[in-house]
């Protein structure tokens, strides 16, 4: 029941809303008291108060005066709705939900709290609560499109598309006036309802439509593309072949055209001639077409192939164009193919080289120094490598061009794959100090900083070309920009560091800002329907459905879930596991805490001084208050397995199984005990490789558990591991698997790490001494990789290993470049 | 290289590209507001040629040209803006942000109406302006000073669509009957009108008719605060 409120007061309770608005909320709060006075328990204005406070950023005490408001007045549309808002501020959307339907019910004509509550449905993805909302507004306002159009994309959403149509329908058919050619949003929607059509599998209607809009249509390239589309589709051929002659003809560089004409054309895949002859012709047409030329190679052989990526190399080297070899290496899969080319650069640089009479190149990148690129990162690939001769080469261009970025930056990757980081950032310094107006060198060389555990000097690079207006210095300027490679790597570097607090801030930062983009998409369920541009829309809601399966996500996600992991086995020392240079590591934090605290004092200063009135820069600054910037808070949890479970969700969820993301959750569910989970993971891992010295490790140990654990499991439980768990024999002899496997795969190292280390496990004589031994043993190994030997490294390091230090000691001897073992 | 529509699942890794290449950034959300905006005006080239690890790797992005229209031109006249514009130091060399430029031109025109399209470049960036005056035909309009928020100077640079009206005619239809390419020879003319002053609005309603002036307690500010970010905040 709205409480009555005298004339004045009532003008002021407008002000209040007005200024909340206007975001004046200083004024907005000083009419607010002035109607308090009189009338304390006015629930309305202590709503909008706590509204107020809340924008303010003092979210506790808003939520304590909502909470009051609405007892005052609990018949009070508006406490109720600004309940529900405090609730979606918090992001719990589920309460913000109900509190929003609860002042609906009192109040069912408000368009406002109708419209708050549909973006919230649909953000939570309750599509048929979604589909309410909207048929309601629809009912409201069936005059306006958008709500036709938001009603049909309800309906498309929840994948009725047969009632999206005809919502789309009906609108069409109330119109009167025909809608003008120019009119965008008539534009836009009847494509989306063509691309409906289409969805539904009709392409023989779909292309009707489309005919029959397609000339007034605006978009013009998504007309031509699902013309053609629809052609195929129904075997249309000769049409087919025009439409996609036609998209080539606008766009030459986009692979798929090629394909698809090729496949209309129904050329058969092994007549490769045929297939080139197509490519020719559009190389002829577009001579500065890359696609066109290089496309081919992909297909041919044998002496075509040899003679056509002469042609090619030749006419890259002779531009100098540096991305010659980024164009070509995924050939190197086919080992003919990398022969070929590898001798063809070399034939290159030979006759570059007897004809240096007409050196009339000024640029000394095209020709022979292209020439001494290409066979510099030729060496230097993994498929083709020969380190020794990658740094020959990469010398003799820096001998010719010694100011150019490019043999440089490749000298410091050279580097980078003889495992010394040490040298590595410095000769990435080197190249970033050529260019110092460039930022792509300046990222390199502050990541190849973090590589090195630099983790300051890597700050301090980055800082080179963030906006530092901001107190708390580079950081928050990669925060707000959302700089994800950064929290990454730093996170990582920080891990090797032994520092997990901030290690774990890095990767809760990443964790975060993916939180922030699944809210961004908020404010476009309504933008979209006013911009009309239905069609992308839907593809925006699509991707946000598995933003988190992007490997930025799983990257960062691993990486926490590893940390907690190691904290709930004890095995991390939170004074940094990187025994060595223990003191080094802590007068290093030591001094970050004091520049953080620092900054945060200035910050909170330099908030003092703003006026509230300008409540952008307020807001800002309350938001940007980290109360536990270096991470300790996050490292003090006592909980770790719940803090990983938190990663790890998303991870199960929509990560594909690739045996590096899937093997950690094997771990983690066995060690707490959640078997049918574990179970899940591992057979994904098996499916994928089960020699995978990883998957084997993951296998013994998770048979291991259940073996001893397996009576005391629920019997459905034991049912679900009885039928699933068929890799391998339920009573094989753990010890004989484990010497099975590591005579199978016999003189790979990284196997033999993986079965010694399982040997305490399944074999009761050998204890952990023994294994650490024989793992350091395996320096003697033939073919051991630096790699191999920093992967034992860690798993000394983890155990605090008496052999640790022989280990490194040796190691360093063996491979003297490498930073790890210095 | 494959040169296409930028689509949202591309975002992060643009985001990526453009934090790696330059000085000037953007969170997500400006990149969605562009991708919904306009879908039409920003292009992505994707190395297609890396090797994929999984079958579940995104497209590595080399470059991006990220575009819009300008939503209350000052002059009157509708017409494009260049956001961003961005190719890997690695992928230089070989056109692809000319062909980027182009293919986006191409649909300011045809979609929009576009007469002509700006863009703002670094007084110290060489390379950027010869692309922009030499490949692409753009003249210098004037010099914004202290653009940047370093304290740089930026060039105002413009250039006239009205060649591309043609092409877009001769693209139209592609190679259809006679009647069709009549037809759509036709197609061209309409479209160019909508930039007649005045009529911006029609085409494509920048703000609700319906929430003008009513008591919205719910978001303050929506998407339509981006619109000012752009020329205060950024570059």
């Amino acid at each position: 029941m709205p409480q009555p409120l005298s004339a004045k007061e009532n003008s002021l309770f407008r002000q209040v809303i007005r200024n909340y608005e206007d975001k004046q909320y200083k004024r907005g709060l000083k009419a607010a008291e002035q109607i308090l006075k009189k009338n304390p328990k006015h629930g309305d204005t202590m709503a909008m108060k706590a509204l107020i406070i809340n924008q303010q950023g003092n979210t506790d005490e808003a939520f304590t005066l909502g909470k009051q408001a609405l007892m005052a007045d609990m018949k009070s549309h508006i406490c109720w709705h600004v309940y529900g808002l405090l609730y979606r501020h918090q992001k719990n959307f589920e309460e913000a939900i109900k509190a929003y339907k609860s002042a609906l019910k009192l109040e069912p004509d408000s368009l406002q709290i109708q419209r708050d509550l549909a973006f919230l449905q649909v953000q939570m993805r309750d599509y048929q609560g979604y589909i309410q909302s909207r048929t309601a507004m629809l009912q409201a306002r069936s005059q306006v499109r958008q709500n036709w159009t938001a009603l049909a994309v309800a309906h498309h959403l929840a994948g009725d598309l047969t009632q999206a149509e005809t919502v789309l329908t009906k609108y069409e058919e109330s119109v009167k006036v025909p809608p003008s050619k120019l009119d965008f949003e008539n534009s836009e929607a009847v494509m989306y309802k063509n691309t409906i059509i289409a969805e539904q599998g009709d392409y023989q209607r779909a292309l009707e439509h489309l005919e029959s809009i397609a000339k007034s249509n605006l978009d013009r390239l998504a007309v031509m593309e699902l013309r053609a589309e629809y052609l195929t589709k129904l075997e249309k051929k000769e049409e087919a072949v025009k439409a996609y002659r036609a998209l080539l003809n606008r766009n030459a560089e986009h692979p798929e055209y090629y394909n698809k004409l090729i496949e209309v054309m129904a050329i058969p895949a092994e007549d490769t001639a045929a297939k080139k002859a197509i490519y020719d012709e559009y190389a002829e047409k577009n001579p500065r077409s890359d696609a066109a030329k290089r496309l081919p190679l992909d297909f041919i052989s044998g002496d075509v192939f040899r003679e056509a990526a002469k042609k090619y190399l030749t006419f890259m080297l002779d531009k100098g164009v540096p991305s010659t070899f980024a164009n070509l290496k995924h050939l190197y899969t086919d080992s003919s193919k990398k022969e070929a080319l590898g001798s063809l650069a070399h034939e290159y640089l030979e006759a570059k080289k007897s004809d240096a009479g007409d050196a009339k190149t000024d640029d000394p990148f095209k020709g022979e120094g292209a020439a001494l690129y290409y066979l510099a990162q030729h060496y230097n690939y993994h498929l083709s490598r020969d380190l020794t001769k990658a740094m020959e080469f990469v010398n003799r261009g820096i001998e010719k061009a010694p100011d150019n970025v490019e043999f440089q930056m490749t000298k410091a990757r050279i580097v980078k794959h003889t495992g010394n980081t040490q040298k590595a950032s410095e000769e990435m310094e080197k190249a970033r100090n050529l260019d110092l107006k460039d930022r792509y060198i300046n990222t390199k060389a502050a990541k190849y900083q973090l590589r090195n555990n630099e983790t300051e000097k890597g700050l301090e690079t980055v800082g080179l070309f963030t906006r530092n207006d901001s107190p708390a210095g580079p950081l928050n300027d990669l925060l707000d920009m959302q700089c994800i490679w950064f929290m990454t790597e730093d996170g990582e570097a920080q891990v090797r560091k032994g520092n997990v607090g901030l290690a774990l801030k890095r990767f809760h930062t990443v964790y975060n800002i993916f939180d922030v983009w699944q809210e961004d998409q908020f404010d476009f369920h309504s933008f979209s329907l006013r911009k009309g541009q239905i069609r992308a829309y839907i593809d925006m809601v699509r991707w946000e459905d598995h933003v988190r399966d992007h490997p930025f996500y799983s990257r960062a996600a691993l990486g926490a879930v590893k940390l907690y992991l190691d904290m709930h086995d004890g095995k991390t020392l939170t004074d940094g596991a990187n025994g060595d240079d223990k003191n080094g590591d802590a007068a290093e934090r030591k001094k970050a805490a004091k520049k953080a605290r620092k900054a945060e004092r200035e910050a909170a200063e330099k908030a003092a001084k703003q006026d509230p009135n300008k409540p952008k820069a307020a807001v800002d600054e309350t938001k940007k208050k980290d109360d536990d910037p270096d991470g300790l808070k996050l490292a003090a949890t006592t909980e770790p397995l719940v803090e990983a479970t938190k990663f790890l969700v998303h991870l199960l969820t929509y990560t594909p199984p690739r045996t590096s993301r899937r093997n950690s959750p094997v771990s983690r569910f066995t060690c707490a005990e959640k078997y049918v989970l574990a179970l899940g993971c591992l057979n994904a891992a098996l499916a994928l490789d089960a020699s995978h010295p990883t998957v084997h490790e993951h296998t013994i140990r998770f048979l291991q558990a259940i073996r001893s654990k397996m009576a005391s499991l629920p019997s459905k439980v034991q049912e679900v591991i009885k039928s699933e768990f068929t890799a391998i024999a339920p009573s094989t002899d753990l010890e004989e698997f484990n010497d099975e496997f590591l005579a199978k795969h016999k003189g790979s190292v990284p196997h033999a790490i993986a079965a010694i280390k399982m040997k305490e496990l399944v074999d009761e004589e050998v204890d952990q001494a023994s294994v650490e031994k024989e793992l350091a043993g395996l320096l003697a190994a033939p073919g051991i990789t630096f790699e191999d030997a920093q992967t034992i490294l860690t798993v000394l390091r983890g155990s605090r290993s008496k052999e640790l230090d022989g280990f490194k000691k040796k190691a360093a001897e063996k491979w003297p470049e490498v930073t790890t073992f210095a | 290289m494959d040169i296409r529509l930028l689509r949202s699942s591309d975002l992060p890794l643009i985001q990526h590209a453009n934090l790696e290449n330059l000085p000037e950034n953007y969170f997500m959300k400006y990149y969605l507001y562009h991708a919904l905006s306009w879908p039409q005006l920003s292009y992505v080239a994707v190395d297609v040629s890396r090797p994929k690890k999984t079958p579940y790797d995104y497209p590595k992005i080399v470059g991006y040209v990220l575009a819009k229209m300008e939503e209350e031109p000052t002059d009157g006249i509708q017409h494009g803006h260049i956001t961003s514009l961005s190719v890997m130091r690695t992928h230089r060399k070989l056109g692809i942000a000319e062909k980027l430029m182009r293919q986006s031109q191409l649909a300011m025109v045809e979609t929009f109406g576009a007469k002509y399209v700006s863009l703002h470049v670094r007084v110290s960036n060489k390379a950027a302006i010869h692309l922009y005056s030499k490949t692409l035909g753009f003249d210098r309009e004037k010099i914004e000073e202290k653009y940047y928020a370093d304290g740089e100077d930026a060039h105002c640079m413009k250039l006239d669509l009205s060649s591309i009206k043609e092409q877009v005619a001769a693209f139209a239809g592609g190679p259809e009957s006679e009647d069709d390419a009549s037809e759509a020879e036709d197609e061209g003319e309409p479209v160019g009108d909508v930039g007649k002053a005045g009529d911006e609005g029609k085409q494509i309603p920048s703000r609700p008719k319906e929430t003008k002036r009513k008591v919205k307690v719910g978001r303050p500010l929506g998407v339509a605060g981006l619109v000012e970010k752009d020329e205060s905040k950024h570059p």
